[in-house]
Order: C-alpha cells, then sequence, then structure tokens
C-alpha cells in the first residue's frame, strides 16, 4: 500500500512537470500568438484587446497557473484557430469533446485484437518444433514489422475496401448515433494499427518462451517427470510472460501513436486528425491539451503496468 | 571459429543487397533522373506501370519511377543525419552518465524515462508544431526524439561495465578517466550499439515517412515516399500503383535494414 | 541393479563421453571426479533423461533394475523416462537458486513430484512434503512451504531441493556439484545431509563433483573422468593410497592438502636478517558501504562492512585472508587498494600502488585489447602521470614482451586477443599485467577458484616463483583453506567484519584461539 501511494504521489508529479514543461515550451517559441490570430493588418487596439482577452498580459507564472487551474476546473481554454461564431472563439473542450471517444475506442479496440492473436499465436510459435512454420512466422513478422502503419491502413483500404469490398473507403458513422456500426467501421483501422503489434508481441513472447525453457528449473520439472506440455504451462508460460506485460505497456503508447496516423489514412474524426492539423495550423492551446491528455493516458497506463506486475511477479511485490 | 561451423549468413547479403540498391538509386537520384522529379505532362497523367514509365505516372503527369528514386534518397539521407546526431550526443550523454553516475545522471534518467515511454511520432510533432516544418527542423526534431533510447542503451552497458573486473583495474593502474570512458569503455559498447544503430535507422525511416505523409516533414513538390503516399491516397481507386509504388519503396528499405541489423546480430554471436 | 554401460554421447561435433561403464550399488555413494569438460555432467544427466535433446548416444545402453532404459541407437522413450523421473531417481542440481521456478512457492514445486506420481489426496500430499522438509532439515516447515525461493537461502533453497529429490524415496539420486555454490559452513552440512540421507535410505548416489577433498570424505567409490573416459575406476582408497594412472596422481597432487607448503619466510629468509619491513600498514581501519535508496523516499543506508582493522603487510611475505562470503573480505581489499573511499582510520603504502589479481580471469581482462595492449596500457598509465619517468613505446614493448616470457607464455601471445586464451593462460596474463609496473604489493582475490584444480596447482607454483624472483608481498584471499595453508606465511580470520585471528599459519592450524576458526578448518 505505502508503495502504492508513492507511486501515485510520483504520478502526479510527473503529470505537473509535464504541463509545465509543455507550457514552457510552448512560451518560447517564436512569433506573437495575437498577430498569427488576427493578421498583419490588425489596429493596435483589437490586438490589445484580443490579448487581453487571452490573458496574455499576466507574467507567465500567473498565466500558468490560471491555465492549469482552468483545466482543473474543465477549462481547457479556447482555440486560436477555430471559431464557433464571428465573435466567439472555439472552446478546446468542445473542440476535443466528441473527438476523443473515436481515438480511445481505436486504441483499446486495437489492443483487444493484440491481446487475442499475440499471445496464443507466440505460445503456438514457441511450441512448435515445426521448422516450416517456423520460417514462415519468422519471415511474415519480420515483413509485418517493416510495413509503417500507415501504408499498411492503406494496404488494407485497397484489399479489403476496394478489391473485396468488405467496407466503403472514407465511410463512417458516429458512436452516438449507431454504436456496432461505428465499432464495425473501426474493426480495419483497428488492424491496421495492429497488425505490426501482433507480429511484435507474438515475437517477443515466443523468444521469451524460449529464453525460459532453457533455464535450470526446467530441467528440474522435466527431473520430476513432468510432460512437456505440463512442463509448458505449469512453469514456462508464467515466467516468460512477466517480460510480455512490461512489453505490452509499451505497446499500449505505440498504438496510441499509431491511432494518431491511422485515423489519417482512414478519415476517422479522432484527436488525432485534430493533432495534425493543429500542429500544421500552430494552434497552441490545441496541441497543448492534446500531448497534456496523452501524456497522461501514457503515464496512467505504465503505472497499471506497474502495479499489474507487481501482483503477478512475486520477486517483486515482497521487497 | 572453426572453418567447418562458419555459417552462411543470408540475412547479411540479402540486407546488403536490398540496402545497397536503394541507396544507389538514391544517390544516383539526386544527380540524374530519367524524367526529373517535378516535370509535369498533361497528356501522360496517371499512366500505368510500362517500360517508359516503369512505376508508372501521377495525377501531374510525373513520372514516378524518378520520384521514387529522389523519395528513397531523400528518406535515407534524412534517417541517416538523424541517427548520426542522436548516436552522437547518445553516446556522449550515456557515457558520462553511466560512468558518473550522481545527481546529474538522476535528472537526465528522469527526464529520458519520461520522454522515452512516449511515442516517438507525437514526440516528434511537438517538436515540429515549436520549431516549424521544415527539412532542417525535420532532422533536429527527430534527432532530439531519438537520442533518448541512444542514452538509455549506452547508460546501461557503462553502467555494467564501469564495475567490470578490468575496468577497476585500468582504475588501479591510474589510467586517466577520459581513457577509461572512450579507450577502455567504448570498444566492449560498440557491438551492442552497431545492432541499435541499424533498428535506429529504421525507426528513423519509418518516422521521417510518418511524418511526411502527415504534411508535416518534408514538403511537395521534393519527393517524399512519405508524401507521394498522401497524394496518392485518393488515387487508390483509379491509380492503385500511384500508392502501392512509393510504400513498397519504404518497405523495401526498411526490411533491407532490418536484415542487416538481424545479419549483424548473428555475426556477432 | 542399474548400470550404465559402455556409454557414449555426443553432440553435434565429436563424443563427450566415451565408453564410459558404471554401476550403482545399493547405499553406496559413486563420486565421478574431474575438472571441467571431463564429460561428468553429461554422463549423469544422460543417466536421469535430462540430456539436451541434440545429444546423441552413440554406444551402450543403461539398465535400471532389469529395464533397459536408453540404448544406443534407439529414440529415447520419453514415456519411460517420465515414470521413473522423480519416482525412481532424482537430482540435486549445482544452482538451487535458478534450479527453482522463481514464480513458484516451493511447497507447490515439491508437491508436483507427489502429483505426478501417487494420487494422494491434497491434505496427505501436504502432509508429505512437510514431512520430507523436516527429514532435509528444514525447520518452519509451514513457512518455507509458502515461500518463494528468492525468500529463502542459499543453504536452505539446496535443502528444498534435496527434500523434493528424497521424497518418493528413489533407488537413485544424482547430485551434480550439490555445493559448489554454497559457503563453506553450508556445505559441510549439506554433505553431512546427503551422507546420512544415503545412510538412513540405503538407495545408490552418485556424487559428482570437480572437488577431490570433496569425494574422499562423502564417496565410497570413485571414478576419475578425463576427456569423456573413466580413467580410473577403484574404492576411494585404492584412488588416493594407490593411484594406478599418472592423471590421477596428478589430480591428487594437485589438490592443495595440507602436506605441502612453500618454505615459509623464516625459512627463507638469511641467518641474521631481520623479519620484513611493513609494506602496507592498515591501523584501524572501517570500511562502511552506502546502500542506495531505490527510490527518491528512501533514506540512504549507511553500513559497516569492516570494523576496525588492524594489521600489516611484511616484504616478500603472503598473508592469507580466509572467511566466508559476505565477511568483509573483499571491501577490506578494496579499501586497501583505494577503491573505496568510505573509509575511517589509516592505510599507510611504502612502495608503489599496489595491483590486484581477480578471480574471474575471464572479466578481468579487457576483451577489446590485445594481449600486447594490456600489457602496455599500465605502462602508458604510469609514464603519463606527473613526475614519472618517461618510457618510448619500444620500451614499453620490450617490457611486455619480457614479462610475457616470465609468466610462462610465448611471444605469439603478444597479439592474441583474451577471448583466444584459455582460463589458465588468462589468469598468467592477469598477472602479468598486475606486475608489469613493479608494484610491491598485490592484492589476490580468489585467483584459483575459477580454474581448473590441475591449472590452480600451475598458477600457484607461477604466484611462487615470482614472489620469490621479485621480493613480492601478497594478500591473498581465499575461501579454500588448504590453498591458504600452502600459499601463505601468515594468516588472518575474518567473521562479520571483524578481524577475529591473525598469526603464522603453522600455528593457526595446529592451535586456533577461536571456535569459529576451527569450525572453518575443520570443514575443510
Amino acid at each position: 500500500m505505502r508503495y502504492l501511494g508513492k507511486k501515485l504521489i510520483t504520478l502526479i508529479m510527473t503529470l505537473f512537470l509535464v504541463s509545465a514543461a509543455v507550457f514552457l515550451a510552448f512560451q518560447i517559441i517564436p512569433g506573437d500568438v495575437v498577430t498569427s490570430i488576427l493578421g498583419t493588418e490588425a489596429t493596435p487596439e483589437m490586438e490589445a484587446k484580443l490579448r487581453e482577452e487571452l490573458g496574455l498580459t499576466e507574467p507567465p507564472v500567473k498565466q500558468y497557473f490560471h491555465w492549469i487551474g482552468g483545466i482543473l476546473r474543465g477549462d481547457l481554454g479556447v482555440s486560436y484557430r477555430y471559431s464557433r461564431n464571428m465573435n466567439e472563439m472555439m472552446p478546446v473542450a468542445e473542440l476535443i469533446g466528441d473527438k476523443l471517444p473515436v481515438t480511445l475506442w481505436l486504441a483499446a479496440f486495437s489492443f483487444v485484437l493484440i491481446l487475442l492473436i499475440s499471445l496464443p499465436l507466440g505460445v503456438i510459435w514457441a511450441k512448435s518444433a515445426n521448422p516450416a512454420l517456423d520460417a514462415v512466422l519468422g519471415v511474415l513478422t519480420q515483413a509485418s514489422m517493416a510495413i509503417p502503419s500507415f501504408f499498411l491502413g492503406i494496404l488494407v483500404t485497397y484489399l479489403f475496401g476496394i478489391v473485396l469490398h468488405f467496407f466503403v473507403p472514407g465511410g463512417y458513422v458516429s458512436y452516438e448515433k449507431d454504436f456496432p456500426a461505428f465499432l464495425g467501421y473501426l474493426f480495419f483501422p483497428a488492424l491496421s494499427v495492429a497488425i505490426p503489434k501482433i507480429a511484435m508481441t507474438a515475437r517477443f513472447l515466443r523468444n521469451s518462451m524460449l529464453t525460459q525453457m532453457g533455464a535450470d528449473y526446467v530441467r528440474t520439472a522435466y527431473g520430476k517427470g513432468c510432460t512437456r506440455r505440463r512442463v509448458m504451462y505449469g512453469h514456462v508460460l508464467r515466467n516468460a510472460l512477466m517480460p510480455v506485460v512490461t512489453f505490452l505497456g509499451m505497446i499500449v503508447a505505440e498504438i496510441v501513436a499509431g491511432s494518431i496516423v491511422i485515423e489519417q489514412v482512414f478519415g476517422l474524426p479522432g484527436i488525432g486528425r485534430l493533432l495534425v492539423s493543429s500542429v500544421n495550423n500552430r494552434d497552441f492551446p490545441v496541441v497543448e491539451i492534446l500531448i497534456l491528455y496523452i501524456t497522461f493516458v501514457v503515464i496512467l497506463v505504465y503505472f497499471l503496468v506497474d502495479i499489474l506486475y507487481r501482483v503477478i511477479d512475486p520477486r517483486i511485490s515482497e521487497k | 571459429m572453426k572453418p567447418g561451423r562458419k555459417k552462411q549468413n543470408p540475412y547479411l547479403i540479402a540486407g546488403m543487397a536490398m540496402t545497397g540498391s536503394a541507396a544507389g538509386l538514391g544517390l544516383l537520384g539526386a544527380f540524374w533522373t530519367p524524367f526529373g522529379t517535378t516535370a509535369m505532362s498533361a497528356a501522360e497523367r496517371f499512366q500505368a506501370p510500362s517500360l517508359r514509365h516503369l512505376f508508372g505516372t501521377d495525377n501531374f503527369g510525373r513520372d514516378l519511377f524518378s520520384r521514387v528514386m529522389q523519395g528513397m534518397g531523400t528518406t535515407i539521407c534524412i534517417s541517416l543525419l538523424v541517427v548520426l546526431f542522436s548516436a552522437f550526443f547518445g553516446i556522449l550523454l550515456g557515457a558520462l552518465t553511466g560512468y558518473f553516475g550522481g545527481v546529474f545522471d538522476e535528472a537526465v534518467m528522469r527526464v529520458i524515462d519520461a520522454v522515452n515511454g512516449f511515442p516517438s511520432i507525437l514526440l516528434a510533432l511537438v517538436m515540429i508544431s515549436l520549431l516549424g516544418n521544415g527539412r532542417q527542423n525535420l532532422i533536429l526534431s527527430l534527432g532530439i526524439v531519438f537520442t533518448p533510447s541512444y542514452v538509455r542503451i549506452v547508460r546501461s552497458e557503462y553502467v555494467k561495465l564501469r564495475d567490470a573486473d578490468y575496468i577497476m583495474r585500468a582504475r588501479l593502474m591510474g589510467v586517466g578517466k577520459l581513457r577509461i570512458l572512450f579507450v577502455h569503455i567504448l570498444p566492449n559498447v560498440l557491438p551492442v550499439l552497431g545492432v541499435s544503430l541499424v533498428i535506429g535507422l529504421n525507426n528513423a525511416i519509418l518516422a521521417e515517412s510518418g511524418m511526411s505523409y502527415l504534411g508535416i516533414g518534408v514538403q511537395p513538390p521534393d519527393a517524399s515516399l512519405g508524401n507521394m503516399l498522401s497524394d496518392a491516397q485518393g488515387f487508390l481507386q483509379s491509380a492503385p500503383w500511384y500508392a502501392l509504388i512509393p510504400g513498397l519503396a519504404i518497405v523495401w528499405i526498411v526490411l533491407g535494414f532490418s536484415l542487416f541489423g538481424e545479419g549483424l546480430r548473428r555475426l556477432g554471436e | 541393479m542399474i548400470r550404465v554401460e559402455n556409454l557414449s554421447v555426443a553432440f553435434d561435433g565429436p563424443e563427450v563421453v566415451k565408453n564410459v561403464t558404471l554401476e550403482f550399488h545399493d547405499g553406496e555413494i559413486l563420486g565421478v571426479v574431474g575438472e571441467s569438460g571431463s564429460g561428468k555432467s553429461v554422463t549423469a544427466l544422460t543417466l536421469m533423461g535430462l540430456v539436451a535433446d541434440n545429444a546423441r548416444v552413440t554406444s551402450g545402453r543403461i539398465l535400471f533394475d532389469g529395464q533397459v532404459l536408453l540404448e544406443a541407437g534407439k529414440p529415447r522413450d520419453r514415456g519411460l523416462y517420465r515414470r521413473y523421473q522423480g519416482e525412481k531417481m532424482s537430482m540435486v542440481f549445482q544452482e538451487p537458486m535458478t534450479s527453482l521456478n522463481p514464480t513458484q512457492r516451493v511447497g507447490l514445486q515439491v508437491d508436483e513430484v507427489l502429483r505426478l506420481h501417487t494420487s494422494l489426496s491434497p491434505r496427505e500430499r501436504k502432509e508429505k512434503v512437510l514431512e520430507s522438509f523436516r527429514a532435509a532439515g528444514l525447520s518452519e516447515e509451514e513457512r518455507i512451504y509458502a515461500s518463494y525461493p528468492h525468500q529463502l537461502s542459499g543453504g536452505m533453497r539446496q535443502r528444498v531441493m534435496i527434500a523434493m529429490a528424497v521424497i518418493l524415496h528413489p533407488r537413485l539420486i544424482v547430485a551434480d556439484e550439490p555445493t559448489t555454490a554454497l559457503d563453506v559452513t553450508v556445505q559441510n552440512q549439506i554433505i553431512r545431509l546427503l551422507k546420512s540421507i544415503n545412510e538412513k535410505e540405503n538407495n545408490a548416489m552418485l556424487f559428482i563433483t570437480h572437488d577431490l577433498n570433496l569425494a574422499k570424505r562423502i564417496c565410497g567409490r570413485i571414478a576419475v573422468m578425463k576427456d569423456g573416459c573413466v580413467v580410473e575406476q577403484g574404492t576411494a582408497e585404492q584412488i588416493f593410497l594407490h593411484p594406478r594412472q599418472e592423471y590421477t596422481r596428478r589430480l591428487i597432487q594437485a589438490v592443495p592438502g595440507r602436506v605441502k607448503k612453500n618454505r615459509s619466510l623464516e625459512e627463507r629468509r638469511e641467518p641474521g636478517e631481520s623479519l620484513g619491513e611493513p609494506v602496507a600498514e592498515v591501523r584501524n581501519l572501517s570500511v562502511y558501504y552506502r546502500e542506495s535508496g531505490n527510490s527518491l523516499f528512501d533514506r540512504k543506508k549507511h553500513r559497516c562492512v569492516v570494523q576496525n582493522a588492524d594489521f600489516e603487510i611484511r616484504q616478500g611475505e603472503s598473508l592469507g585472508l580466509v572467511g566466508e562470503s559476505g565477511c568483509g573480505k573483499t571491501s577490506l581489499a578494496k579499501a586497501i587498494l583505494g577503491m573505496n573511499r568510505d573509509v575511517e582510520g589509516k592505510i599507510l603504502h611504502h612502495t608503489l600502488r599496489p595491483q590486484m589479481i581477480f578471480q574471474d580471469p575471464y572479466s578481468s581482462l579487457n576483451p577489446a585489447g590485445t594481449v600486447g595492449w594490456l600489457l602496455m596500457e599500465p605502462l602508458r598509465a604510469q609514464s603519463a602521470r606527473e613526475g614519472a619517468r618517461p618510457m618510448t613505446k619500444e620500451d614499453m614493448k620490450e617490457a611486455a614482451y619480457q614479462m610475457l616470457r616470465r609468466v610462462g607464455l610465448e611471444d605469439s601471445y603478444f597479439h592474441r586477443k583474451p577471448s583466444q586464451l584459455s582460463g589458465g593462460q588468462r589468469q598468467r596474463v592477469s598477472i602479468a599485467q598486475a606486475l608489469i609496473t613493479k608494484p610491491g604489493l598485490i592484492v589476490a582475490d580468489e585467483p584459483l577458484s575459477a580454474l581448473d584444480v590441475t591449472i590452480q596447482a600451475q598458477i600457484m607454483e607461477l604466484m611462487q616463483g615470482l614472489q620469490q624472483e621479485l621480493g613480492l608481498s601478497y594478500l591473498f584471499i581465499s575461501h579454500d583453506i588448504n590453498v591458504v595453508y600452502r600459499m601463505c606465511d601468515r594468516i588472518m580470520v575474518m567473521r562479520q567484519g571483524k578481524i577475529i585471528e591473525i598469526g603464522d599459519t603453522e600455528e593457526v592450524f595446529r592451535e586456533p584461539r577461536e571456535e569459529y576458526t576451527r569450525q572453518l578448518l575443520a570443514e575443510s
């Protein structure tokens, strides 16, 4: 329990530090926000008014706490680029709101696919004494790791969408309208995110199992009269899965990144596309919030992995 | 090694052939291409691959083979620079933090842990949004993004080796610190680093093409494999080769480098 | 009757076990003694049906009470073997830590033997496991039942392994170097335990070791193996008193028994010459160890690992330092070398900076350099220091070649890399590297224990020869009392960070003042 508390404090501190770093980074970038919003033809009065509105006249430290305080209260600031109407800037919260679930569902869907396919595949691969299967899986995983995710997305679109007509490229149903259909549309994007990760995870699990199969305790188990099957599932698998848990934690971060690109390929309205367009438009408030948000997810996942690790590995939980 | 046991290394040979052909074409593309990379021809739009246009043409009638040549060159060149940048700072920081430890190490590692857990393409996006678009900024931001992984690898080797008996011995002899760091330890780190350099190169290629695909890397009209793909995506139905060819070019390079890396690893064993 | 008949085993290359015949009798411990690579472990693993899959039995067979378990030319029948493994034959391995599954409670691991071979109820099984723990000398059985391997000490883990091996009262127990990974005092308990089990159960036991002394103490019969062959077999008495083979004789002589000893310092000293001047004085030295906390929140701990050490090392003598692992030997050595700054007290050196010879010849030479580079590097460092006489590259090369010859290596080794050398050759290079700057004092930390016995003898000879030639002093750290007896003029006993006894080797061996010393001596 004490450990949990410590970890939680570290988690919060990290978030705080990241927020400060992000804020600082966007403070020192060149270029005046106000000119970039209003253009060069704006009058000094207009500029001063906007500056006041955005809270840019205050000292940076105060601005930071203002910003953080706003976030904690749910006020994420306003976008520099998008406006609700002629006189009002678009609040970031509103901009992100309906895009967030799309990305989260996409990431979760791919993660489930990865788990369901890679773990059995890894075990079968490790157990197989068949050199042909070994070679085929070796080549397949190597190849799928070499395909960049966006190209994989395009290949999937071409093959399943255009050639086989399994889905309509560019089609999409909002999760609010029809959730099952929404999930259906997510299947191929999720598969595109998942395929390279499945290859990596299966490979990792297989190597981990092969390493464990050479361990001394395996010899002990055979010495007791265990069958190969019993050695595999009773002794090797649990030990081999431990590093895989950490690996899967890292995979989650990769999935988030993969989703950003894949959204672009399949035209899904998630936060990835928003992030890319905001970076291109230099819409900093949106970028800042999105970065903070993704950081939060990533750190949270690592935190959970850490706890999970403690549950399954007796050697750590004792200390 | 016994002469009879020396196995052939098909990985190394295949890897070298694939990367060699890509780098050769890319290098050639910097000086000469069959049609030029920007020459448009309204009459020759969307030509399928033929003897005249090996890879076909795009929506402006530009020759895809010429553009793939240039694109491969750009991609490989940028990735090499990225890896050089990050490996240099990775070795420097990794050696210093790993060998000396202390507060500096602690601070650097905290930052690196935080950065390392983060998806690299995301970090590069952040860096680009700070620095702005452009080729130099792309190299700089990818270089910074990839540095931590090298720091980590190099550091962990230095941590391992700093207490090795032979390093303790060098200290006992009174060998100077710099000499220990870079003459006694570094050669023993290089084999591990060599393989991860190749992996890093792969990651850099994937990141560069990914960024260019998203429109925040190499800017048109310069050809890069990533931005060609993003242009081509809209014509997937009518001109599938337009998208498939630059994509396969990326796969070709990445696969080549990973085979090469695997070959190196087996060579080291 | 259990017999290994004419067994030959090969992996991908040539045979590593050649025509080995062994016979096991109830109530008798058969020792198989040999150096590393002699094929003793492969023989045992083949007997147990645990040898790697790429092993081929090229001749002979294994008989177990009339049943042929394994025969040349036929594939191993795993199903048949499984009925014997764990029930009729069982094995105790060298590394009890890695031989137990790290993520399973040890009770369940022993329980698995019962689950596989009996149809007892869970309660009966647990009762039987606890009983076997008691039989293996483990008290607090309940706690141990629920422990993971990492929560137990090395000795306890080995007892668990033994409990697992004896729980079904097998006809044959194979113990492969079961004490090598353990401390001396624990070693002895385990040896006694194995012996008493053998007497009580009246089963056959195969005891594999590289240590002839150990074999002498426990085994009824001994087989000596070399290069895959059994070169000699007989009762322990026959082997030790009337060895027929030259190799056996060499092996016995190489074992540092209490018989041979180099001339003591007194004998070597010219009449009238006074006791050697001290080359190093250690005065009231305490050494601390800083445990760094594993997170920001843990406070750093400060632990005293050596308390008030006070002694001197004299010119031309070998001072032995003995004690169990973790008693502070290495910390003391490092402090003397100036490698540990966290000390109180004084260390005075009267000669050039001392050098060190390490235990593991594989990790003490930089794998990236050639032998020549390794030997020149100390000279380069020395002449780069301020006020030193600079040496030309030619001088260094010359000195390196000279040193190489002095440690018994040919000139051609100059351009080799450490990876191309054998363990003994590496240790020679290691010694050469330590001596090339002509230090007065050498700290040798277990310089022999990673080497085979015959090599051990050669290195010991080399070290003694160099000592007399160069007037060196050694601080000789070892856990092997016999080696210390043979090498050292004086001996120092450490326990839990304190030097509890120091005196002339002969005197300490004849009349140890401390109970602990007596125990330590009695056990080897």
